[in-house]
């Protein structure tokens, strides 16, 4: 029997991921190139990664170092004594 | 307290994301540092100590929103639109929104707020495998060690994770520019 779209959303992931056997990525590729939908799922479910992936980087400020800079000098002290 | 420097600002990142906001992660660092100076003695090196350290930071994070109630997500074949009697989604009442490369429609702050928001509305359980994927760029198999499930469990959340944020953002860029586009 001929596969639909439906059969075909839990194996994406591993598609593209490059998790899938030379067959099933021809046979999806096959699928998504003869279905708009399944074309744009593919497109944006890629899209969806790249942009997570463009997040404004997460540094520590540097009054929050110098926060964790004391605590951890004065955990330390306390846990193993002043040398 | 070098090694702690050499690592801390990887371990704030992934808390940072994770915990989608500044105060829970500052708090969360902190927890970090008093529970790894307590364990010290228990780092035994099998593991380098930046990822030892990511772990503690990952486990407390986990700890504090796990508790939080969870909503569930919708099964994987919702996120298809309505199928149609031959079991495809081809008919036109159906279309998904083709948002195209939304960095030329919108400023980039504002992209970043969209993105930013849909990630802190998925379930936590669901942000956690996202984000330690595709941010932290971590192997499936390592994801289900960290959340403690097995490898086809996380792949499937993964997978939901994944499908859910992309919903979330279409609609988004639908509401925001999709006159525009189509």
């Amino acid at each position: 029997m001929e596969k639909k779209c439906p059969d075909y959303i839990s194996n994406l992931n591993d598609y593209l991921d490059g998790g899938v056997t030379p067959e099933l990525c021809a046979e999806i590729e096959a699928h998504v190139g003869q279905c708009k939908n399944c074309q744009i799922m593919v497109d944006t479910l890629k899209q969806t990664v790249r942009l997570c992936r463009e997040g404004r980087p997460e540094a520590l400020s540097p009054a929050l170092e110098a926060k964790l800079a004391g605590l951890l000098k004065q955990h330390w002290d306390k846990k193993f004594g002043k040398k | 307290m070098k090694l702690v420097d050499a690592h801390k600002d990887k371990v704030f990142g992934m808390v940072r994301r994770l915990s989608g906001n500044n105060q829970d992660a500052e708090d969360i660092m902190q927890d970090t540092l008093v529970k790894a100076i307590d364990k010290i003695d228990q780092f035994r090196g099998d593991a380098s100590f930046g990822t030892w350290l990511y772990t503690i930071a990952l486990n407390i994070t986990r700890g504090q929103f796990a508790r939080k109630k969870q909503t569930e997500l919708k099964p994987i074949e919702e996120y298809l639109p309505g199928a149609t009697a031959d079991g495809n989604h081809s008919g036109d009442e159906f279309a998904l929104f083709d948002w195209k490369d939304p960095h030329t429609v919108l400023e980039a702050g504002r992209l970043r707020d969209i993105i930013d928001k849909a990630t802190n509305e998925l379930p936590f359980k669901y942000r956690e495998v996202f984000l330690l994927r595709y941010v932290e760029e971590l192997s499936v198999k390592e994801i289900a060690r960290l959340t403690k499930q097995t490898e086809a469990s996380a792949k499937s959340r993964i997978l939901r994770a994944r499908l859910a944020m992309r919903d979330m953002l279409a609609t988004t860029f639908e509401a925001e520019y999709g006159k525009k586009v189509s």
